[in-house]
């Protein structure tokens, strides 16, 4: 099909929706002027506050902290001078305690005229202790990155050499580092000859590049673990439990904006380890701050990052918060509605940003009817809105919002996505039992809880049964670990089902562990056509593929479960997962609404959460969760309080202060409508509905029970195929084929040029082009048109000699405009 | 304490003429090619299509279709270029130290005397000319063992060859007594093979991935008799023909080269396998011979023209070990999967096959028998006609890396990657002696108590 080219200048008298004026903010590229630090600090505090040294392998850091008046921190780790009260037993030097011989000694911290003495116990040191091949070889190879998953770490390694990923799997490394290919990888005899340090050193040419030295720690506790003989651990050998990060948590405030950050790690021995030049250091956002090898945090910018620490399979944060002033920022109070715009307005003005003005009641209908029941308020809805003198017009459209039946429709849409719905695992006859489950659980507001049992704890006939479901779209015991994590404790855990999670602390043992909740539940035909039988076994163990070990039920934070095996297994993990203290139901669930309400999660994305991915304002998440839980897991009050509260109220135009910030909720994120919603929108601004086959009519795109109606619209604009329990399923990119399908596309064209559409009938019934004009900007954007608007709109309908033709590009322009497109 | 990776360079010094005489690219160019630029410029898998790893190869342009080498005229020469930019991102060696300013300014006067070539061939590998090292001296006394990496027994069963760490030791096959300490012999020994008539003994080894060769000693004296090969990596396995006239050896370039013993000239290469080649044997007649790669196939190569006459495909692992059926219609495999698969010379077609179990490491046929020895410390005998299993020798601790087989005398000799190496009698089983090939080990309570002292 053609259509004819349409001159630019009509798209431009489209009202261009201007997002806001990118101002730009007074970047704050931070600089050390450590003279300034120094000017008032009113005490000293020095970390670890006692240090006990048992063999001549250990050592300590110390991390010394100012604080001033203000109770504001900085770190003076560079700046102080350290003494020891007798050399003859402990040395300072390098930043680190080091043992000399047995006994006792204090370390004497001075700087700022300040003093601080840390005892040091020395023991053990006539003893050799072994380099540990875990705690030594391995924290080597991973501290340098040779087992990572770009290099050696690889599934098949890098040069027939295979390590495994970030050192998962001990008993395969030693096999390839002192066993496979006649040991040509370590010498025993002339350590420093091994080719595993030869190569990385570039004393051979190495294709990775140089990536060790001889000065490393890491050299040094490969060369001697080799020279040892090349070993594997004891079995009674102390094991890591635990390691610990300080300071966990720290603010700096400019000119302050480097942090030494230590790491320790306590043994089942009881022995405490410095690890600091061994653990690997990453943070969560390197625009904000940086963290070197040897765990010095360097602040780039104003914000807030979480540093990363990790030691083999532990792993610890050290939350930072760099502030500093902005050139002309003044708090301006603004009203807080409730409990919401306290935490957001706290955090704002931390972190002096200002936040945007509330948006005007017409923005707000539109975003309120797009965000709750999924579509755009009708022309009549509108004006009755904006005409409205009520003081509490907006909670009252709130809840009259959530009591429409196109609510629920458009809560099962996304639930459906999540629960992967659709013909091809359910049948189509489980899609529309299923679907009707959905609905009816958001629409009599089903206590979220016990939606979560209701699916988790389901047997029976998917048919009679259709939360049974759950244990049909997911089909095996590992989709459902996945599936369950995923959407229910907002934790990717897919990466450690082959091994442990690269960045995280999830381990494969992990996974086998919540695993074994879900592995005993069986599935059989049903007596019908496409019936499926969800019932739960009463045997049936879970096995560890690396290890061969049976795998106990496993909680995360909690730890293995003792379950009788006459009760089903699922009803422990349902009543553990529901508990009001669980830390991760609840915030998923609300970080799952404030995302689909900002368009941007606390934890963003919404169902990512781990360490390296910290939210963006804790306590709000924490805030919101405890009201969640405490008002019964009930949805929609979450939903209301959120919808109340100024913050989600705030229009999406920026001020001076807050045009860069996308954290903080200090203003509306505008987006493109979701693929369903932006259906619905075309259609009702055009007056012409589609029709989708097999289904009733009338039906909208946003209460589709599946995807399987396999419209193309709905696909180029990210509409998920239910693959996965992924939020990202979803797509979120714009692309050239929506454009293409917005400016030429049949769906569009067949709408403009149809008979009866909004305009054709407008005119048959004897409007005029103004009172046209202004249906179609209330439809599309919920507004009517400004004088100026009306004026260019008339200007084209009188030079066009065609008035169908010229309402017709108006209508197309009104369709292609951001305004309408987006979200906002 | 080792000397090897510096003698590279030491020889290039001790042989540098005086500033009279042209630079030699054999003497003082080629070692410093083949130590810093030959490991990512070697082999298949160059960076950027360029390798160095021969004269001609050194001067064809890599990707970037720059001349390398511009005879006369340094400042052409895009080779120099990178090795003297101050740019340490696009300089070579990569990410490494640059190269010391002498050698840079031998590369340079080299170019600009002509860049001529005085080595014998110019297609040939760098390290087949680079100028003969003495090897360090062993261990006065082993701190560890090292692993049995390679044993041979000795034509008229008396004497057992073993690995050692810089050199080769022969014990009484009777008595496990050390006889003798062969030296000047690569770090690693991974092959060893005797002449028919005990006069040579061909080892197979070198620096764990910085260079390989084949040596011939007289196992009588433990002089060297010839250097016969060199390579840019390990060599693997080494084998006489069965008349004697053929010495051929395998490695980590994935070639097999044959040399004809009479003047040690090489006969053939074979460059066929897509990893190391492991392990190699000629078929009874002599014509052809076997292998096995590390790229889990086994194959068969024509001895005289190199042409590959059947690849079996099937092992599914690293091949580690080859030998023929007696009537040379069969290979015999065995490697990483545990398991002896026997395929068909003609056709490539697996005729036959037996679960052993852990990591076949060598598979050995000869008079109507089978052995291998395996990860699991197990050396196991099949009976060739009906692949019946004959016994299991049990007895090692560790994984089990060498075997040989002395059909005359009935005995079994395995190594172990612990140091041991024992000595079995294949008529009944028992085993007849074993000993550490670690001279002067020094136990570890002996190097706490000494450490203490």
């Amino acid at each position: 099909m053609r259509r004819c080219k349409r001159p630019f200048r009509q798209v431009a008298m489209a009202i261009v929706y201007v997002a806001g004026m990118l101002l730009a903010c007074a970047t704050t590229a931070v600089a050390d002027e450590p003279a300034a630090l120094l000017d008032d600090v009113a005490r000293i505090e020095v970390y670890p506050t006692q240090v006990k040294l048992e063999s001549a392998r250990r050592a300590m850091h110390l991390v010394v902290t100012g604080v001033n008046a203000a109770g504001q921190t900085r770190d003076l780790t560079d700046i102080a001078t350290f003494e020891s009260t007798n050399a003859a037993v402990a040395k300072f030097e390098h930043g680190v305690v080091r043992p000399i011989a047995d006994g006792a000694a204090d370390i004497r911290v001075t700087v700022c005229g300040k003093e601080t003495l840390v005892p040091v116990e020395v023991l053990g040191q006539a003893a050799r202790e072994p380099v540990s091949f875990q705690y030594g070889a391995l924290v080597a190879l991973s501290k340098q990155g040779c087992n990572s998953g770009a290099c050696h770490g690889s599934p098949s390694g890098k040069g027939g050499f295979r390590l495994s990923l970030r050192a998962y799997d001990a008993a395969l490394d030693i096999y390839t580092l002192t066993q496979e290919d006649h040991q040509r990888r370590v010498n025993l005899l002339e350590p420093a000859n091994s080719l595993v340090l030869q190569k990385p050193t570039m004393a051979v040419t190495h294709g990775g590049g140089q990536k060790l030295q001889a000065s490393d720690p890491a050299y040094a506790l490969l060369h001697d673990w080799i020279a040892e003989g090349g070993r594997v651990d004891a079995p009674e050998s102390p094991r890591c439990v635990r390691i610990e990060v300080y300071p966990p948590e720290r603010t700096l405030h400019y000119p302050a904006t480097t942090q030494q950050v230590i790491a320790l790690a306590h043994f089942s021995d009881g022995s405490v380890r410095d690890i600091t030049d061994v653990a690997v250091y990453s943070s969560s956002d390197e625009a904000v701050a940086t963290a070197d090898v040897r765990g010095k945090v360097q602040a780039k910018d104003r914000g807030e990052a979480a540093i990363l620490v990790r030691y083999l399979e532990h792993m610890e944060t050290s939350r930072m918060t760099f502030l500093r002033d902005v050139e002309g920022f003044a708090w301006n109070d603004p009203k807080e509605n409730n409990f919401v715009d306290q935490h957001v307005f706290d955090k704002l003005r931390l972190m002096q940003i200002l936040p945007s003005d509330l948006c005007t009641d017409d923005e707000f209908i539109r975003r309120a009817h797009l965000d709750v029941v999924g579509e755009l308020p009708t022309p009549e809805e509108t004006r009755s809105f904006l005409a409205d003198p009520n003081p509490w017009k907006r909670s009252q459209l709130i809840d009259a919002l959530l009591e429409r039946p196109e609510y629920s429709q458009f809560w099962a849409l996304k639930w459906g996505d999540l629960l992967k719905l659709g013909n091809k695992r359910v049948s189509q006859a489980g899609v529309h039992k299923f679907h009707h489950w959905l609905v009816s659980a958001v629409a009599r507001n089903m206590p979220y809880d016990e939606f979560a049992r209701e699916l988790l704890t389901a047997s029976g006939s998917t048919f009679a049964n259709p939360a049974a479901n759950y244990y049909r779209t997911a089909t095996d015991t590992n989709e459902c670990t996945e599936t369950t994590s995923q959407v229910f404790l907002g934790v990717r855990i897919q990466c450690a089902k082959c091994h442990n999670h690269p960045f995280e602390r999830w381990t494969q043992d992990n996974y086998y562990g919540i695993g074994a909740f879900f592995h005993r539940v069986a599935r059989k035909s049903g007596s019908v056509p496409d019936e499926l039988v969800v019932f739960a076994s009463r045997s049936g163990e879970i096995v560890q593929p690396r290890t061969g070990k049976q795998m106990p039920p496993w909680l995360p934070l909690t730890g293995d479960a003792q379950v009788p095996d006459d009760e089903d297994r699922r009803q422990a993990f349902a009543e553990w997962l529901t508990r009001p203290e669980n830390p991760f139901f609840a915030r998923v669930a609300v970080n799952r609404i404030w995302g689909h309400l900002m368009g941007r999660g606390i934890v963003e994305p919404v169902d990512d959460f781990r360490d390296s991915n910290p939210p963006a304002n804790a306590p709000l998440l924490d805030a919101l969760a405890e009201d969640f839980a405490a008002h019964g897991f009930d949805w929609k009050h979450t939903l209301r309080t959120i919808l109340n509260s100024r913050t989600y109220q705030l229009s999406s135009r920026t001020n001076a202060f807050n045009a860069q910030d996308v954290k903080y909720s200090s203003h509306t994120a505008t987006r493109l409508q979701t693929a369903e919603q932006l259906l619905d929108a075309i259609c009702q601004v055009t007056g012409v509905p589609e029709k989708y086959p097999g289904l009733p009519a009338g039906i909208r795109a946003t209460q589709l029970p599946s995807p399987d109606v396999d419209h193309p619209f709905l696909k180029t604009f990210g509409q998920p195929a239910r693959e996965t329990a992924c939020q990202c399923e979803r797509g979120a990119d714009s692309n050239l084929s929506q454009a293409l399908q917005l400016i030429n596309g049949p769906l569009v064209h067949a709408k403009l040029k149809d008979e009866h559409n909004r305009f054709r009938n407008l005119v048959a019934a004897g409007k005029s082009d103004r009172a046209i004009v202004t249906e179609l900007y209330l439809a599309a954007f919920s507004r009517p048109p400004s004088e100026q608007e009306l004026a260019v709109a008339d200007r084209h309908i009188a030079a066009s000699g065609d008035r169908l033709a010229a309402l017709e590009d108006l209508c197309w322009a009104v369709i292609n405009a951001n305004e309408f497109l987006f979200q906002h | 304490m080792r000397h090897f990776l510096s003698l590279i360079p030491v020889a290039a010094l001790w042989v540098s003429p005086s500033f009279a005489a042209d630079v030699s690219f054999k003497n003082e160019i080629a070692p410093i090619l083949a130590a810093r630029c030959a490991g990512c410029h070697g082999g298949a898998e160059a960076k950027a299509g360029y390798r160095v790893n021969s004269f001609a190869a050194m001067l064809s342009p890599g990707e970037t279709e720059s001349d390398p080498v511009t005879a006369g005229d340094p400042d052409a020469s895009y080779l120099l270029e990178l090795i003297e930019s101050d740019d340490a991102d696009a300089r070579m060696p990569k990410e490494s130290e640059a190269l010391p300013a002498a050698q840079m300014a031998l590369i340079r006067r080299w170019i600009e005397e002509g860049a001529k070539f005085d080595g014998p061939d110019a297609k040939a590998a760098l390290q087949s000319y680079l100028p003969q090292v003495t090897h360090a001296a062993p261990p006065e006394a082993y701190r560890f063992a090292m692993p049995i990496t390679a044993v041979a027994i000795s034509p008229n069963g008396q004497e057992i060859a073993a690995s050692g760490y810089h050199e080769i030791t022969i014990w009484s096959a009777a008595d496990g007594k050390l006889l003798r300490r062969i030296q000047n012999v690569a770090e690693r020994t991974l092959g060893l093979a005797f002449s028919a008539d005990g006069s040579m003994l061909a080892a197979a080894g070198g620096a764990p991935g910085v260079s390989g060769e084949l040596r011939v000693y007289n196992p009588a004296d433990g002089a060297l008799l010839r250097e016969v090969g060199r390579f840019a990596d390990t060599a693997f396995a080494v084998t006489f023909n069965p008349d004697g006239t053929k010495l051929a050896v395998s490695g980590a370039d994935r070639a097999i080269h044959v040399y004809q013993v009479a003047d040690w000239s090489e006969a053939t290469t074979i460059e066929d396998h897509a990893d190391w080649v492991t392990a190699i044997a000629f078929s009874p007649d002599g014509a052809r011979i076997a292998s096995g790669s590390r790229d889990k196939t086994s194959k068969l190569f024509d001895v005289a023209t190199g042409d590959a006459l059947a690849t079996y495909p099937n092992y599914g692992d690293a091949v580690y070990g080859v030998a023929f059926s007696a009537d040379g219609a069969q290979v015999i495999a065995g490697g990483r999967a545990g398991r002896l698969d026997f395929w068909n010379a003609a056709d490539g077609v697996r005729a036959a096959e037996i679960g052993v179990g852990g990591e076949i490491q060598r598979v050995l046929a000869a008079g109507g028998q089978i052995f291998t020895v395996a990860s699991d410390s197990h050396a196991r005998q099949f009976k060739a006609d009906d692949r019946a299993a004959v016994r299991t020798y049990a007895g090692h601790s560790d994984r089990l890396q060498s075997a040989a087989f002395d059909a005359a005398a009935n005995r079994l000799v395995t190594g172990s990657i612990n140091g041991e190496v024992r000595v079995w009698n294949t008529a009944d089983g028992t085993q007849v002696t074993s000993f550490i090939a670690a001279p002067g080990l020094v136990t570890e309570t002996a190097q706490v108590q000494a450490a203490a002292k």
